[in-house]
């Protein structure tokens, strides 16, 4: 449901991604786990859009929220001038059949020039006329919690879980409110629900900021290190939250450094490192059986 | 100068004040420069955040590139002129070529209103800036769009974080409206320098006037220190 699609990330100079592509099935629970700084929060928060990718696409289902990147679409690098003069040099006669040679020497020369000609523009205009959507729109279907909990300090913790839905009159006050308190009964806070966040203990906050994306109903549920911020006698009662969602069924990507809560909740675990995936697998084999040398001196770290 | 002196120049002083209606004069005086002061405030805090936002936005399209680019001008042009030029060129220019026919309050209020928002927007982004980059963050990634997160979640916190010094901007105003006699405008000094020269008279009329704004000043910055400890015990709660 969530394709990350070769992409690239680039603070200034600084390349924090270099080239990542994943597909996240509905229903998949898939651990990102890596050493700090290979580029985990970032991919994770290209799949919001928080982070625009410099290069690549991220579709949500048969959405795209990315400007359309040529060098994924054939077709469109076979509109290029470049592609064109490349064709002629050759001297190829079969005129109807893409040559994937030269589509594939564009690619990794990064041959693409700003201007490619009419054709090439209009056929990348035309995918995104086709597929792009608001990024607003997909972000209300990708629920995403994050490190520090970021529950909005001048909103009682009621408002917090209301303010999307009914902003974005997706539901209305009663509705919101209805299933806001359902929520926050589940995880035995209602009664808090008119305090402020300053008043509330990390592990509180990080339940409220849990159970505010689910008011979103959403379908997926992006956490970054959704435990790291907290004391460790509180992590529990998260891992515990955010199992149950796995359990029901919710399609998360969770980047965490809890290996044990990987292992046991995820069906797919990623390795991270320098801006690569450098290794996939079941948490059985990833963990049990690690290929990538890294991974290998990774794991003999933090286990 | 002997007691005596001192004493007739202040019985002349309360004899205009009083018997020969002097006071209408600085009540008059004193409604404008409160009303010009705080409407221009208002006006300021307005034009202030919205400059404010569209300075803050790190992505801007074509749009608000220019929109920026005019923010920019603005604030150059009200921070970098003196706010007598402002007040005549919109008194004695804008208006006539325009055609308008607004009262010389009004125009006071307009021009004292512009000029603080340049000064508001800088606050503001101070103000703005101070809140926490995940606040945002947050918003952004419920689907909130920029602008809604801007109203609903990071000025109100801005704002409490700025209030100290919106404070002061409060107690500037006050303190400038005392220029805008330039165009024919009734505030405390226009009204005590009338007073003064029925007789030719002044020292009075002035020390006086000098202690009206003192205690303005003053009832201001002590409703302000209330409000603070206001806000801070809500925050408390
Ligand atoms: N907005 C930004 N501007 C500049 N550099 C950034 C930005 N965000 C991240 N980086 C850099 O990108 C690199 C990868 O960051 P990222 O947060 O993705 O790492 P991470 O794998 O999540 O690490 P950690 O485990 O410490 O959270 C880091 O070197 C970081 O300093
Ligand atoms: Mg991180």
């Amino acid at each position: 449901m969530i394709s990350v699609r070769n992409v690239y990330k680039n603070f200034g100079e600084l390349k924090v991604l270099k080239g990542v592509s994943s597909e996240i099935q509905k229903g998949e629970k898939v651990a990102i786990i890596g050493p700090s700084g290979s580029g985990k929060s970032t991919l994770l928060r290209c799949m919001n859009l928080l982070e625009e990718p410099t290069y690549g696409e991220i579709w949500l289902d048969d959405k795209l929220l990315t400007p359309a990147d040529p060098y994924l679409h054939p077709e469109v690098i076979a509109a290029s001038k470049t592609y064109q003069s490349m064709y002629q040099k050759k001297g190829n006669s079969n005129t109807t059949e893409l040559d994937e040679e030269i589509i594939r020497e564009i690619k990794e020369k990064d041959l693409l020039q700003k201007h490619e000609g009419k054709e090439y523009k209009e056929r990348l205009k035309q995918i995104e006329k086709d597929c792009r959507v608001d990024v607003n729109l997909a972000r209300q279907r990708v629920g995403m919690v994050f490190q520090h909990f970021n529950l909005f300090n001048n909103l009682t913790v009621m408002e917090n879980l209301t303010i999307a839905p009914v902003t974005l009159k997706l539901q209305s006050v009663e509705e919101a409110t209805e299933k806001a308190g359902e929520l926050l009964k589940r995880i035995g806070l209602y009664e808090k629900k008119d305090e402020y966040p300053s008043k509330l203990s990390g592990g509180q906050k990080q339940r409220i900021a849990i159970v505010r994306s689910l008011v979103m109903n959403p379908e997926a549920i992006l956490f970054d290190e959704p435990t790291s911020a907290l004391d460790p006698e509180m992590v529990g009662e998260v891992l515990e939250l955010i199992r149950e969602l796995a359990e029901e069924g919710m399609t998360m990507v969770i980047v965490t450094h809890e290996m044990g809560f990987a292992r046991e909740v995820a069906t797919r675990v990623l390795f991270m490192d320098g801006g690569e995936i450098k290794e996939e697998n079941t948490p059985e084999e990833f963990f049990g059986n690690p290929q990538h040398p890294r991974l290998k001196e990774f794991l003999s770290k933090v286990l | 100068m002997t007691i005596q002196s001192l004493m007739n120049k202040w019985n002349l002083f309360i004899d205009t004040f009083l018997n020969k209606g002097g006071y209408k004069e600085v009540v008059t005086g004193l409604i404008n420069t409160l009303i010009i002061a705080l409407v221009a405030l208002v006006i300021g805090i307005i034009i202030g955040t919205i400059i404010a936002a569209i300075e803050v936005q790190p992505k801007k399209g074509k749009i608000m590139m220019v929109l920026n680019k005019i923010c920019t001008v603005y604030v150059a042009f009200f921070r970098g002129t003196p706010i007598v030029v402002q007040l005549l060129l919109g008194y004695f220019v804008i208006l006539p070529l325009l055609g308008w026919n607004f009262s010389s309050v009004v125009v006071a209020i307009m021009i004292m209103g512009l000029n603080s928002g340049a000064y508001v927007s800088e606050i503001m982004r101070s103000g703005i800036l101070s809140v926490d980059i995940g606040q945002m963050e947050a918003g952004r990634a419920m689907g909130l769009n920029y602008g809604t997160t801007m109203r609903k979640i990071i000025i109100p916190q801005a704002v409490k974080n700025i209030l100290p010094t919106l404070g002061n901007e409060l107690i500037s105003l006050v303190k400038e409206t005392s220029v805008v006699s330039f165009i024919g405008v009734v505030d405390l000094y226009k009204a005590f320098r009338t007073i003064g020269s029925g007789n030719y008279e002044y020292m009075m009329p002035f020390l006086v006037m000098a202690v009206i704004y003192i205690v303005i000043i003053l009832l201001i910055t002590f409703g302000l220190r209330m409000m603070e400890r206001g806000l801070r015990a809500s925050d408390k709660r």
